[in-house]
């Protein structure tokens, strides 16, 4: 079976996020994927992220246990899953950035990117309907892939 | 007949916060004469600086293990387990359809010392699933405390895979002699964790390794100063 690459980017201030993102890289695992999986680090000012309990300390986690995405993985992947929620500064930077990738043809023959739209909280169904998301995404990554291999 | 697999013929990389030994191809150590034995596919012993470690990252269709030696870690998955061990302790995670999971150092002043070992399942796609079982460090000296089975046979009492296979600790200390039987037809590793020992009259060093076939009995003596903690597996 061909190899397909999803590179899961994701921002997350209090880890509801994180949990989708976590979960659509499942999914796409379960379609068979190699994934990869990174954050984007926080754009807002220590004083915000100290304004709520747990944010700054998540902050600090997470920066220890993910690394922001590089040109490299946008290359690498086959898609790209994009997970936020509403759209923060450091994702619209983040779009911004693989736009001009684009200009450059560094994203030709990608299948195109899925945006989770995250609720305000945990709802239900929405870690399922996000390992379903990278499960489809991945399946249509392959099924691109295979197009593209028989021209 | 037994074959070694002397600690220093191992793959090794250190990228610093991780200084890594490979018994088998791993990551960028590749070597098409040491690709597993039997079902054992991976058998890392890795040391990690304090408050380093692995990022997110994906497994499937893999029983992979862990034992502390010195320290501890903390492991997250995308099942929802966030869970610190140490030494005494089997951490199994069966990859199954698919799991995302991190693991850290939990010390930020200490390093944490550790083996990883991955075993091929003989049946793709199970429910993954996470297991965490703690032991008396007594039921490892002198005698073999068993940290992972087929399900029947681990009883609740070590960790359960999907494979005909048993990885069990020990700890001898200098002269002490232990004897397993091996089943016709069955293949045995031993590893050497710490410390000396003797394996069918062979002397294994720290970070040794010895693969035994077409033997009826594993015969383990503690050799050196300290005597030794191994960690054998009894396979198909």
């Amino acid at each position: 079976m061909q190899d397909v690459n999803v590179l899961v980017v994701f921002c997350s201030r209090t880890g509801t996020t994180e949990k989708l993102a976590l979960a659509a890289a499942v999914g796409a695992v379960q379609a068979r994927a190699n994934i990869r999986l990174r954050w984007l680090p926080e754009a807002a000012d220590d004083g915000t992220m100290e304004g709520v309990p747990g944010w700054k300390e998540n902050r600090e986690r997470m920066e220890k246990e993910y690394i922001a995405p590089r040109a490299v993985d946008a290359e690498w992947a086959h898609a790209i899953i994009i997970g936020a929620h509403g759209a923060p500064p450091e994702l619209k930077a983040y779009l911004g950035w693989l736009d001009a990738l684009r200009s450059e043809g560094k994203l030709d023959s990608k299948v195109g990117t899925a945006f989770i739209a995250v609720p305000s909280g945990d709802e239900p169904g929405a870690v399922e309907n996000a390992r379903l998301e990278g499960r489809r995404v991945a399946e249509a990554a392959r099924t691109h892939n295979a197009a593209g291999a028989e021209v | 007949m037994i074959t070694i697999r002397r600690s220093q013929e191992r793959g090794h990389a250190d990228h610093g916060w991780l200084n890594t030994y490979h018994t088998f191809s791993f990551a960028s150590y590749y070597d098409p004469a040491h690709m597993g034995f039997r079902a054992l596919r991976v058998l890392n012993d890795d040391r990690v600086a304090a408050g380093r470690g692995f990022g997110a990252h994906a497994h499937r269709d893999m029983e992979i293990l862990t034992y502390v030696l010195e320290g501890s870690l903390v492991h997250k998955d995308s099942m929802g387990e966030k869970r610190t061990f140490g030494p005494n302790t089997v951490q199994a995670m069966s990859a199954g359809t698919g799991v995302v999971h991190s693991e850290f150092n939990a010390s930020e002043t200490e390093p944490v010392h550790f083996l990883q070992i991955w075993i091929e399942p003989a049946v793709q796609e199970t429910e993954p699933s996470y297991q965490q079982i703690p032991f008396d460090p007594g039921e490892k000296l002198g005698r073999l405390r068993l940290l992972a089975a087929p399900k029947a046979a681990a009883n609740g009492q070590a960790a359960a895979i999907h494979q005909d296979a048993y990885v069990y600790a020990g700890v001898l200390g200098p002269g002490e002699i232990l004897k397993q039987t091996l089943n016709a037809g069955r293949h045995a590793w031993v590893q050497v964790a710490r410390g000396d020992l003797s394996v069918n009259g062979q002397a294994l060093a720290e970070g040794d390794g010895a693969a035994i076939s077409a033997e009826s009995e594993v015969s383990l003596a503690g050799a050196g100063p300290q005597g030794s903690e191994f960690l054998l597996f009894d396979l198909t």
